[in-house]
């Protein structure tokens, strides 16, 4: 399964990698037999930076890191489950060969105070961009626990809301406006149109955002509810199910862009990519994503330390890594590449114009920059850790068994 | 008196007793290590809870208690009848076909064509073959647009895609193989001459059919039952992709479990599975001695 924001999945990764691998293999040996081998032998050279998380993180070359830095990373990719991402570093003792993992916000509260994780040095000589980068990414839950430790470097972040075909809502695809969440919920118009997400997640918090704020329920933190505001969260859910609002929900990525490129639904609470995927398919502007009237399932990742690595000798090269993740060229390849934003949008489009990127790409950074500022200005952030977890899976399961 | 029988003279009994007895004991012993502990340990971890990611390792009835507040074991029961539903199809369409193949095609040729094609699916994936489905059934898929197109309907069909019946047709020809091939095989054994002596004693085609070929099948039949029921219960693709979200099934509810870190469970959703296949086997094995299958299978 494709993890939750990539536009490509771990096997075309490995595929990938394997390619380039034979590639390198098959090109060292060229070199050497045309006595052109100690350069070869410097690229095999290069210190190595070794991460464990979401390929969304991924560059899709990594060859400008290895020119600008002088370090080479190497990412082993798992999916965007929680579940399975804390279990590999809590029990397979990851840190002894990781340097550093990347992931959704919420493992930090968890596995930095149990020791899985260390502190970011944010005094540390290769952290160079760190000061420059504002509070509202550097400071967010992505990367501080509770007690506002300092468990990690932002990387990306975006606003998921929920794709829709504007034709079939009525609504001008040019338009901006900001649509309610009752379209995925209630509305009559798209009742029997919906696809709705099958994790609970990644799908509970929305529908409690939209309860939230229109005044229907009292919940007071809508990506960590208690026992008994899930259940208001489930019994609303399984009443709308009951009246045919979804019709389907669905499970992986590969479905969001199915589900909007068959037309099988209007809306969709998918990721971004879904609505390019499927707009590459059937023309520009047939599928928009969503400005939301009550807010977003606000994400982020996070690069952290394992603390294992702090007891190596590569401590430099990580941190030249984490202010990587900080500076103008991966945010401008991310935001090319993927449609995501993250700190320092400011140097990604200087990046940008610094190395004749056109007009036009130019353009689309700072219309990236200017959609998530737009959209983090609605007040919610998710996790994927939350205390109750239990509890909401749980309901959840109520949801799904009615 | 008892005597020796002729072929058991020259042998040394004390010898065969003490081996067969050590490989009695270790069988029970690694059966026990391997199997019997860990159920008993999973059946243990279900009476513990989980508490934000920690399994709090507290006896108690939370787990299970849940499990049927979140209707958890509805799901188990609705796993059960659609595994039951969709061995008891295939073993009707299955049986018929697996008799014909063994005894009716009698083209060596045919019989070549159709045991490769029973065989070429375990070598495709079984996402890529389910996947089809719904661009087939869906409410712009190909068969409601034929019906609307013909007028046969006003309006798509909604329940041929993300419904029970699109998950049990997108299993049943994805398990029709592990039905068809063990019966295929038992029947094949059947020596032909009994078929022939049973009609010329004057049976009917269905006397024959019931009173020579199904006993004798029997060994194949509860093979393809065990081994279409077993996958079938563990189903994951069709529901998925078939179901929609709205044929919970045993497999999703235990991964959205594991996501939380839900060890318990897990393992509580997975003891009731076996205590319910222990049920089903226990059916299963009466009605062989009924049949006198019990017999047939440990026959030399």
């Amino acid at each position: 399964m494709k993890d939750k924001h990539s536009t490509f999945d771990q096997i075309e990764l490995t595929r990938r990698n394997m390619l380039r691998g034979m590639g390198a293999v098959a090109g060292t040996a060229a070199l050497a037999a045309t006595g052109l081998a100690p350069r070869g032998a410097m690229a095999q050279d290069m210190p190595v930076v070794r991460a464990y998380g979401v390929p969304t993180a991924a560059l899709k070359d990594w060859s400008p890191l290895e020119a600008s830095l002088g370090i080479k990373c190497e990412l082993n990719g798992t999916s965007n489950d929680v579940g399975v991402f804390m279990r590999d570093i809590m029990a397979s003792n990851l840190g002894d060969s990781t340097d550093i993992y990347i992931f959704e916000s919420g493992t930090e509260d968890i596995l930095g105070p149990r020791g899985m994780y260390a502190k970011i040095e944010t005094d540390h000589p290769e952290l160079t961009l760190w000061e420059r980068t504002s509070d509202a990414w550097k400071r967010s839950p992505v990367v501080t626990d509770e007690e506002g430790n300092q468990w990690g470097v932002p990387v990306i972040g975006n606003a998921d809301s929920f794709g829709y075909v504007p034709e079939a809502i009525g609504v001008d695809p040019e338009s901006e406006e900001e649509l309610s969440w009752s379209l995925m919920f209630e509305d009559e118009a798209t009742r029997g149109r919906v696809a709705y997400g099958q994790g609970w997640s990644y799908s509970m918090p929305s529908a409690a955002l939209y309860l939230k704020e229109t005044g229907k329920a009292d919940i007071a933190n809508v990506s960590d509810m208690t026992a008994e505001e899930a259940a208001m969260v489930a019994d609303f859910l399984i009443e709308r199910k009951k009246a045919g609002q979804f019709r389907t929900l669905y499970g992986a990525f590969e479905e969001q862009i199915q589900l909007l490129t068959n037309k099988e639904v209007d809306v969709i609470n998918c990721w971004e990519p879904a609505v390019r995927e499927a707009n590459n398919v059937l023309g520009e502007n047939a599928t928009r994503y969503a400005y939301t009237v009550e807010g977003y399932f606000k994400w982020g990742h996070g690069a952290y330390v394992a603390a294992p690595a702090m007891e190596r000798d590569n401590v430099d090269n990580i941190y030249k890594m984490l202010n990587y993740f900080l500076g103008g060229e991966y945010r401008a390849l991310q935001a090319r590449d993927r449609g995501y934003a993250g700190p320092n949008m400011d140097l990604g489009v200087a990046y940008a114009e610094e190395n004749g990127w056109s007009d036009a790409e130019i353009e689309a950074l700072r219309a990236t920059e200017a959609k998530v500022n737009r959209k983090f200005e609605k007040p919610f952030t998710s996790t994927t850790t939350p205390q109750n977890a239990s509890d909401i899976e749980e309901q959840w399961q109520r949801f799904l068994n009615a | 008196m008892t005597q020796t029988r002729p072929k058991d003279k020259g042998r040394k009994p004390a010898m065969r007793i003490p081996v067969a007895t050590v490989a009695l004991w270790v069988i029970c012993a690694a059966w026990t290590i391997l199997v019997i502990v860990p159920l008993l340990i999973l059946f243990v971890y279900s009476f513990f809870s989980t508490e934000y990611f920690q399994t709090i390792y507290e006896p108690s009835l939370e787990t299970w208690k849940g499990l049927f507040a979140s209707g958890r074991w509805e799901v188990t029961l609705r796993t059960l009848r659609i595994a039951l539903t969709v061995t008891l199809i295939e073993l009707a369409i299955g049986f018929p076909f697996a008799l014909w193949l063994a005894k009716g095609a009698r083209s060596q040729m045919a019989r070549a064509v159709f045991l490769a094609l029973l065989t070429i699916p375990f070598f495709l994936d079984l996402s890529s073959r389910t996947i089809v489905w719904r661009a087939i059934l869906g409410q712009n898929g190909l068969i409601n647009t034929v019906l609307m197109s013909t007028g046969i309907t006003d309006a798509p069909l909604d329940w041929l895609l993300y419904s029970e019946f699109s998950v049990h047709f997108g299993m049943i020809p994805a398990l029709f193989p592990p039905m068809v091939l063990p019966i295929y095989m038992a029947i094949i054994l059947i020596d032909d001459t009994l078929i022939e002596a049973s009609n010329d004693l004057g049976a009917t085609p269905a006397q024959t059919l019931w009173k020579v070929i199904v006993p004798l099948s029997l060994p194949g039949v509860m093979a393809g039952f065990v081994f279409t029921l077993g996958p079938a219960l563990a189903a994951w693709v069709e529901p998925g992709m078939l179901g929609g979200g709205f044929v919970n099934l045993l497999s999703s509810s235990i991964e959205s479990a594991y996501t939380a870190l839900r060890y318990p469970v897990v393992a509580a959703l997975s003891a009731f599975v076996i205590g319910l296949l222990l049920l089903i086997l226990a059916v299963m094995a009466l009605i062989l001695r009924h049949l006198g299958g019990a017999r047939l299978a440990l026959r030399r």
